[in-house]
């Protein structure tokens, strides 16, 4: 076998590999959003004739925009509330040394790992023994319990790059305080806040086991989609399931394009 | 002569146990360029970040002009640092470095453009870097970004944490001029911290060495240079011939090489050693020549050349005299003829020698 054969013959089996993976990712998500176009009343697969009629009774429908406000509620409360707490967090971490910081930044870290459905049943059953009645906002504590650590280690990441002699050059040059976090420590850590951010709105909008113990008589779209998947099946699962993941998408995209025009405005900005 | 813009008397830190700067008294005049020397963990850093503001000192005092300012925090203190990282806001253009000090003054943005503008010309900057990325600027012109921000504060007193230590060789040395020629301009008190005793000679008015928390010798470039205070100081300098002495009457005996040399001397010729109880004569690479025959020197010793080393214009001899190693430096015009392992005799003059009492 010659040398360029053998190299065709391994780029053909690397590019099947990264090719299958890929499938293996996105094709049960395209089945959903295939099935969301079905005639059919009952989930069937592979699809025998398209519509988009239950696009229609999604949009219409009162139950679709309660659950979806409901979710959307304690997604954007979630993203707020993590990015505050994470952003000073992971100043802490990486900016300051005191005393014991390295085993509380792995106490802190720990709950990302604990078994969601443990974490979800703890605290409701904490909930209830101090008396609070669950609903959507006992489970932005729920989701805030195993976000804030993974936005902290996001914003912590940009935080350890960064120089601190920044914020003592800006205090020295006159700055306050204040000032100094407001032009320059901020600023400067801005990218981790908005990956921090876009990463706890859409942990919190797909989360299901924590808002499964801890929503109450609040349903968010995820646990709906699950009763409906259980019990009383409606083509409007698969229809809610796309429009879901495409909210999901669509906030990546914004996000990620935003930052890139901004970048962009600011290169073009700079050389004229 | 005037009073002094800053005093320092007794000031110390203490981290823990550790006493970073010990009881240190210094006066550093109106326009003057100082420049504080030493080691890492000398001290160095942490004596400049007591006098930005950066540091709280945990005994003596520091007086701008006769003012204690120990309690003064950084930003409310009319001095500038300019940062060994350098410290350029990222996210901000060239011209908005510039500006931040005016910025935070509250300086209406027609005159902060303005004052930048000038600050551009003053460092030789082009005029239309005022939009431009700091991240796509040079290292240089990083440095005068760095100068041009602490000017535009107009501070009474610019303090420079070892700002050219990551700069290659042919940069720093054209740097370390326009630093210079930048002090004669403005006329601001410079106090600059370095690592580097070569650096500190070609740009200060008057430099001092420290070690160990302690300032070790305060003076002119000139007198450093040729007075050492101690072997710490004039190794500092660079390579030096280090010798243990101790007087004898004769002159100064050296157990190394089992010879009695002759000294500098003190009030009453060569023969008297003054009050030098022993200790170490040092010698200048650049003082030794080598001795043809019929030839002659104060303290002559007879050796091996070694090795020889090309040092740009001039070239380093390592000649070995028993378990002694001499190291003697010529211009390239007047170098050595010979070969390796050739026997040679090296020669100084006793007053080309200092003492050094430890």
């Amino acid at each position: 076998m010659t040398e360029a054969r053998k190299k065709r013959i391994t780029h053909g089996l690397m590019a099947a590999w990264s090719g299958s993976i890929i499938v293996f990712l996105y094709l049960p998500i395209l089945c959903v959003v295939l099935a969301s176009f079905s005639r059919q009343r009952y989930f069937r697969f592979p699809v025998p004739a398209f519509d988009t009629k239950w696009y229609d009774r999604a949009f219409s429908s009162l139950t679709v925009r309660d659950l979806v406000s409901t979710s959307l509620s304690i997604a954007l409360l979630v993203a707020l509330i993590s990015v505050i707490l994470a952003f000073f967090g992971a100043l802490a971490f990486a900016r300051f040394d005191w005393r014991g910081r390295r085993i509380y930044q792995r106490l802190v870290l720990l709950p990302i790992f604990f078994p969601q459905a443990v974490l979800g049943l703890a605290l409701l059953i904490w909930f209830s023994s101090v008396g609070i009645i669950p609903d959507w906002r006992t489970a932005v504590i729920a989701h805030l319990v195993w976000i804030v650590p993974i936005v902290t280690l996001v914003i912590s990441i940009q935080a350890y790059s960064f120089d601190p002699a920044l914020e003592e050059a800006a205090f020295d040059l006159g700055a306050t305080r204040w000032q100094t976090l407001k032009e320059v420590t901020l600023p400067v850590l801005w990218p981790g806040v908005v990956s921090g951010g876009l990463f706890a709105f859409l942990l919190s909008w797909g989360n299901f086991p924590l808002s499964l113990f801890t929503t109450g008589a609040d349903q968010t779209v995820p646990e709906w989609l699950y009763a409906k998947m259980v019990s009383g099946y409606t083509p409007l699962v698969p229809t809610l399931g796309a429009l879901t993941t495409s909210g999901a998408a669509l906030v990546l995209i914004l996000g990620y394009g935003s930052w890139m025009l901004l970048r962009r405005r600011k290169s073009q900005r700079a050389s004229p | 002569m005037a009073d002094p813009i800053l005093r320092l008397s007794q000031l110390s830190k203490r981290f823990g146990q550790f006493a970073a700067v010990k009881d240190i008294d210094l006066a550093i005049d109106e326009g003057e360029f100082f420049t504080i020397v030493g080691p890492s963990g000398s001290g160095k850093t942490t004596l400049i970040r007591m006098l930005a503001g950066l540091e709280e000192p945990s005994g003596g005092e520091i007086l701008l002009r006769g003012q204690r300012i120990n309690e003064t925090p950084a930003n409310r203190r009319p001095t500038c640092m300019v940062f060994q990282s350098l410290a350029l806001f990222p996210h901000r253009s060239v011209g908005q470095n510039i500006e931040f000090p005016l910025k935070m003054r509250g300086v209406p943005p027609m005159q902060r453009r303005e004052r930048a503008d000038e600050l551009l010309r003053l460092l030789r900057l082009p005029e239309d870097y005022y939009g431009k990325q700091v991240s796509q600027c040079s290292g240089g012109e990083r440095q005068r970004i760095a100068l041009a921000r602490a000017l535009a504060f107009d501070p009474e007193i610019l303090f420079f944490d070892e700002p050219l230590s990551a700069i290659d060789f042919r940069l720093r040395k054209t740097l370390e001029k326009e630093l210079k020629d930048l002090h004669r301009e403005t006329g601001k008190t410079f106090i600059y911290i370095t690592h580097s005793l070569e650096e500190a000679m070609v740009m200060s008015d008057r430099i001092g060495i420290m070690r160990a928390g302690e300032l070790v010798q305060v003076g002119a470039p000139d007198e450093i240079y040729s007075r050492p205070a101690n072997r710490f100081v004039s190794e500092f300098m660079g390579e030096v011939n280090v010798l243990e002495v101790k007087p004898n009457g004769a002159g100064l005996h050296c157990p190394a090489l089992g010879a009695t040399l002759q000294g500098p001397g003190g009030q009453g010729g060569p023969g008297d050693q003054g009050d030098f109880a022993g200790g170490y004569l040092v010698i200048r690479p650049e003082y030794l020549r080598f001795l043809g025959p019929g030839e002659t020197a104060e303290n002559q010793i007879e050796g091996v050349l070694y090795n020889e080393y090309a040092l740009g214009s001039r070239i380093q001899y390592q000649v070995r005299v028993g378990e002694a190693v001499f190291l003697v430096e010529k211009l390239r015009e007047q170098r050595y003829e010979g070969q390796l392992d050739d026997r040679v005799v090296i020669g100084w003059e006793a007053r080309d020698s200092v003492l050094a009492p430890e």
